[in-house]
């Protein structure tokens, strides 16, 4: 169908859908003219809509995961250790499932060794041809006794399910152990010959293994290779192969399988992929794609789905090896081509042609003849520091170092050594922090990034889709031109460390849509000169970390592996004499490296399997010293070893959700030993997270990316009796924490709660009005109620820090603001007010019972204070979350003795409890009466957010409004006219600001 | 999940989200995990008589897959997206392996709708209907996409709206068609072809 006539048709459809159905035949005849198939084809979509309206609906993991748990238990049912156990074998735990049947290690207690047992898969034993060819092939392989395959004890069965006794391994899969890293070129040649013996000692038994892929291939703690499943998947027609691995063949109707089958396919050779007669050689085609994963870390035939890969055996050459792995040796890449030549005559025909050649070239590495470099794992590669320079200087080895720059690196270790001593010997005074906030973006663009200048003149940041340049002082904006070959470009920028001189800065572009962890791959670092010369690249596939003290080097960080990048390279102020710095295996990463005040040390983040932790370590090489474990690093989310030598990291407070909260910490480190010198300390710049950042070289100001959870309120209409939202839009539209938090009752204005002057206070805004009203300006503190007769608003007042217990005064101040006043004062717990509208005067107080098992209803009167006692209902004591709204006519209220649920609707004049069990929802948070009084809204906690509901009294809900802020007081507040709904949500901003005297 | 394989997967997303598709096959069996373990609280759940949002669970399985530390704020929408399509590619091979499992691999013919058995909702056959959701893809990428995204990635109306830049309207009028679509052309109505 052509896209114009698409789109007629759906333009047609919402029309049609907007017309009474009476009359939509009418309205299509008129709008279709002559054309009788548009009009048929509206029709017949518009004859579905009715019968979609519950059609996937829920998600798709509903049914999977029924279908999961049912799978599940009659899994348990037949797998259940006690009776699958033949009687020699006493099993002992289970090792793992595959399309091959589960595996458990298990006791031969007849020969008491410990070794791996087998079953096949139930469809496979079931048919006798299957299971005779898999009992032969068994046997065959039992027969071959090599260091290098895995040894098959026995054959048998039991129960009626064949299994395979055979050597217990220890250590990992060969799929593993690449983990889509190349190996180190020693470690491949090794078991590369190792296989290579395997496979030729397997074919001279005339022995084909035909599925030989890095997951049969296992590598042991000790380093050997040993080659798993041999003859399992043997079949002469195929046909068994297809059975076996359902999307393996190319006859099959299902080419375009994607996901788990991939596996299996991608090392096939092109006369398998064909369904032809199988000879030896298919296996050494085979084993050249996992020697080609091995060298590059990924399989030469690779594709979205069975059919992409098939046609690439067949049809495509692989990008050669050495493109991308620059380690490889030359005569690897050539005995990998040789290897997987598509037509088997001019392949390697026998293995132990492929061995010789391996093992010619391993003998030619280890002296050093071939080999460019071996990659070091797990080891500095120090600097070259002749021993007449100053330590502490980092020094590339060149051959014509200038002297002047020694000299000048040495005086200003001189000047640094000097300037840190006054800055360290003066008292440590209680200082009041001084912040200023430098940029003022709103969050629908925060800005990402940026960094302050090391003389404190300007501020580099960049909202992704700009770099820009600002004059601190004048506040004066410019916009740094994208460079010309980036015009059109799809990129992101981040702008990163400014170079000593302040006159440069580097920044970061990479592909728009963001990886979920940045790494070197797709980025790029760039120099941008402020003295107007256009943005210049200095890498690719780098990410940036840090620039030296003295200006002279960068350090990037790159190949990415699957913890981060493994390798910290560094290259000098133009690009030049990039060198690896340090490396990592493929287990764990090494991340973020900053240097410290003098330059004597470095620090840097390692991630591994266990988290992350925060090492220092001397330029120089040396021992490592750990700063932070991965536990004490595991909710840091940026540090920065600031000039006066004070560790600067601001970390996540426990239980925020996507680093909503966290605190800015400081912590001196001894910058010879790199050892924590002091305890840490809060600076009290708190309660949002930052990350980015930067100082002047004084140290004086730190500039950090600051992100901020607003309060943020929207008004919305009510639509078909309370179940739909719809123009939902900012109101209030500000740049502050905006809460909505009642309406008056001409539902003409709401309360609103805001810091727009740095602190929470109270106001009044009027739906028709652009700022609001000041009625508490200060002391404010939460749960403002208009009464009925809209004269006053009653407040809890602020106490301080939020320790629930503490006394809370309950306020007064009129609607038109003025002076407040203190009713009462409570003591005790979580207590909430609650208000009626006219005619009813009812307002009332809750607060929980001594035993905390009962919340108890008080009257509540603007002028008299605290009334009689109204009633009391049952709550949950330990929970503490309760909560209760009052109808608007008075009659009854809404009360959830916790987030449990359920409602409860209590009447006071007499009538029975009603009990509302909100269908499909749990995890109720708050909720407010419909101005009918028909329902609630009511607003409920989900992973990542809150969802507000439209609740009839009789439990069914309806979303109509989801706030995936992820954190913050979800809360909505209909209008007493019943025409809008205020609610309260959540969202983020970022924007940079100065911190003094920090 | 131990706290090692949230790396693993971060890293995983992360190139599959590059277009790394052998990170896909690793990944799938990690995801796989995950997501029994979750069928395992549904049921447990369900047994002692709770209703779990099933967005709720979807939502926690992928807050379980990944250090979501490490996950740039920006980047909300991105890791939804990439999660959607992985859940489709896993619930859909899961569909299929079961299709296998029961027939012993042999000749696919008329696949019944083993939803139906199961559930008294009228859930759609997931083979089926991911090819169905290829065809509209053909004709209609976005309405596609809008498909994967809430029913199989689970995301609300909201996310749908971030993740593909568009209107929530427009995601719900998307959504709409899209549905009334996919039903017509499961149950072999016709289609305009002119």
């Amino acid at each position: 169908m052509k896209p114009e006539r698409w789109r007629q048709i759906e333009h047609l459809y919402h029309s049609a859908l907007k017309v009474a159905a009476d009359q939509r035949s009418a309205f299509l005849n008129e709008e279709c003219g002559e054309d009788e198939d548009l009009r048929k084809e509206v029709e017949s979509l518009l004859s579905y809509e009715k019968s979609a309206a519950e059609f996937i609906e829920s998600p798709a993991f509903d049914v999977a995961a029924r279908l999961m748990a049912e799978e599940e238990n009659s899994n348990q049912k037949h797998n259940s250790v006690t009776g699958l156990s033949p009687p020699r074998f006493h099993i002992l735990e289970k090792l793992g499932a595959g399309g091959m049947g589960v595996v458990y290690k298990a006791e031969d207690t007849k020969l008491r060794r410990v070794v791996a047992l087998k079953f096949l898969p139930p469809e496979l034993s079931r048919d006798p041809q299957a299971l005779e060819r898999f009992q032969r092939e068994a046997y065959a392989a039992s027969a071959l006794n090599h260091p290098n395959i895995c040894t098959v004890y026995d054959v048998d069965e039991h129960d009626g399910r064949p299994f395979i006794a055979m050597e217990l391994l220890e250590g990992q899969t060969l799929e593993r152990r690449i983990g889509a890293r190349p190996l180190p070129i020693l470690e491949l040649l090794d078991l590369a010959i190792q296989i290579s013996d395997a496979l030729e000692a397997a074919h001279t038994r005339g022995i084909i293994h035909r599925d030989i892929k890095p997951s049969n291939i296992f590598v042991t703690t000790r380093k050997h290779a040993k080659i798993v499943d041999f003859g399992l998947a043997k079949d002469t027609s195929g046909r068994q192969l297809a059975r076996a691995l359902p999307t393996a063949s190319l006859n099959q109707n299902n080419l375009t399988t994607p996901g788990v089958a991939i596996g299996t396919v991608a090392y096939m050779s092109p006369e398998q992929a064909r369904g032809e007669e199988l000879d030896t050689r298919t296996d050494l085609f085979s084993f050249g794609a996992v020697l080609y994963e091995m060298a590059t870390g990924r399989a030469p035939f690779a594709g979205s789905s069975s059919a992409v890969i098939f046609e690439a055996i067949l049809n495509k050459t692989p990008v050669p090896a050495a493109s991308m792995n620059a380690e490889i040796p030359h005569r690897l890449a050539e005995i990998i081509s040789k290897a997987l030549e598509k037509d088997r005559d001019l392949r390697y025909q026998v293995a132990s042609e492929m061995r010789s050649d391996l093992k010619r070239l391993k003998r030619d590495s280890e002296s050093g003849r071939s080999l460019a470099k071996p990659v070091v794992e797990n080891q500095v590669v120090p600097f070259a520091v002749p021993k007449t320079r100053p330590s502490g200087v980092a020094v590339w080895p060149r051959q014509h170092w200038p002297l002047l720059t020694v000299l000048l690196s040495l005086m200003l270790i001189v000047l640094a050594a000097a300037v840190l001593w006054f800055v360290q010997s003066r008292p440590a005074a209680q200082r009041e922090i001084q912040q200023r906030q430098l940029t003022t973006n709103s969050f629908e663009k925060p800005v990402n990034s940026g960094a302050i200048s090391p003389d404190g003149k300007y501020l580099a940041y960049s909202d992704a889709k700009r770099i820009y340049l600002k004059l601190i002082q004048t506040g004066d904006t410019l916009v740094i031109p994208d460079p010309d070959i980036l015009k059109g470009e799809k990129i992101d920028w981040e702008t990163g460390p400014w170079f000593p001189d302040s006159t440069r800065f580097l920044a970061v572009s990479h592909a728009s849509n963001l990886p979920l962890i940045p790494t070197a791959e797709e980025t790029s670092i760039w120099v941008i000169s402020i003295l107007g010369r256009p943005p210049r690249k200095l890498r690719d596939h780098a990410e940036l970390y840090s620039i030296s003290r003295d200006g002279s080097l960068i350090a990037f960080g790159t190949n990415g592996g699957k913890f981060g990048n493994r390798e910290i390279w560094v290259m000098g102020a133009n690009g030049e004499d990039a060198r690896k710095f340090f490396d990592s295996d493929e287990n764990t990463a090494i991340c973020c490296l900053s240097w410290s005040p003098t330059g004597e040390r470095v620090l840097y983040v390692m991630p591994d399997k266990d988290g992350d932790k925060l090492v220092s370590r001397a330029v120089q090489g040396g021992a490592e010293t750990t700063v932070f474990s991965p536990s004490e690093l595991g909710r840091i989310n940026e540090l920065s070893w600031f000039p006066d030598g004070r560790l600067l990291y601001s970390q996540e407070e426990p239980g925020s959700f996507f680093g909503s909260a966290c605190n800015l910490w400081q912590m001196r480190l001894d910058q010879h030993t790199g050892q924590p010198k002091d305890k840490r300390q809060l600076t009290h710049w708190s309660g949002f997270c930052m990350n980015n950042f930067s100082a002047t070289a004084d140290g004086k100001k730190l500039v950090l990316l600051k992100w901020v959870g607003h309060l943020t309120s929207y008004l919305g209409d009510i639509a078909a009796g309370g179940s739909r939202l719809l123009n939902i839009r900012h109101f209030p539209l500000s740049e502050s924490s905006d809460g909505a938090a009642d309406w008056t009752p001409d539902s003409k204005a709401i309360i609103l709660v805001s810091n727009r002057t740095g602190k929470f206070a109270l106001y009044k805004q009027a739906l028709d009005e652009d700022t609001p009203e000041p009625i508490v300006p200060d002391g404010y503190g939460r749960n403002p109620r208009v009464t009925p007769d809209g004269k006053w608003i009653l407040y809890f007042a602020k106490t301080g820090a939020p320790p629930t217990k503490a006394p809370e005064p309950v306020m007064r101040v009129s609607i038109n603001g003025g002076p407040s006043e203190r009713l009462f004062i409570v003591t005790e717990g979580t207590l909430l007010m609650s208000c009626a509208r006219v005619p009813s005067g009812l307002c009332v107080l809750a607060g929980p019972s001594e035993d905390r098992n009962e919340a108890i209803v008080t009257t509540l009167d603007p002028l008299k204070g605290l009334g009689g006692q109204l009633t009391r209902f049952a709550v949950d004591p330990n929970a503490n979350n309760w909560w209760l709204d009052l109808s608007p006519d008075g009659s009854r209220f809404a009360a959830t003795p916790s987030s449990a649920g359920p409602i409860y609707i209590y009447s006071l004049r007499g009538q029975p409890t009603q009990r509302i069990e909100i269908k499909n929802w749990s995890n109720l948070l708050n909720f407010s009466w419909a101005a009918d009084g028909k329902g609630l809204f009511v607003v409920v906690g989900i992973e990542g957010g809150r969802v507000v509901l439209h609740v009839d009294l009789q439990g069914n809900a309806q979303p109509i409004w989801e706030d995936t802020g992820g954190s913050g007081e979800t809360q909505a507040f209909p209008s007493p006219d019943g025409r809008h709904v205020a609610l309260q949500g959540w969202t983020t901003s970022g924007n940079l600001w100065m911190l003094e005297n920090l | 999940m131990e706290p090692h394989s949230s790396h693993d997967v971060t890293g995983l997303l992360q190139a599959w989200g590059h277009g790394d598709q052998e990170a896909l096959q690793k990944l799938v069996p990690l995801v796989y995990e995950q997501l029994r373990a979750a069928a395992r609280r549904y049921m447990v759940r369900e047994r002692q008589g709770h209703t779990l949002q099933t967005t709720a669970l979807i939502h926690e399985t992928y807050l379980r897959l990944v250090d979501v530390r490490r996950i740039k704020w920006q980047n909300r929408a991105h890791f939804l997206a990439i999660c959607a399509q992985l859940m489709r590619r896993i619930l859909i091979d899961f569909a299929r392996s079961r299709r296998y499992q029961k027939r012993g691999g042999a000749a696919p013919h008329v696949e019944l709708n083993e939803a139906l058995v199961l559930t008294s909702r009228p859930d759609p056959n997931l083979l089926a209907l991911d090819d169905a959701l290829k065809r509209l893809a053909v004709m209609d990428p976005r309405k596609s996409r809008v498909v994967e995204l809430r029913f199989f990635g689970g995301l609300s109306v909201k996310d749908t709206a971030e993740v593909l830049k568009i209107s929530s309207d427009t995601v719900i009028r998307d959504w709409n068609l899209a549905k009334v679509w996919l039903l017509r052309d499961l149950r072999g109505g016709t289609s305009d072809e002119a």
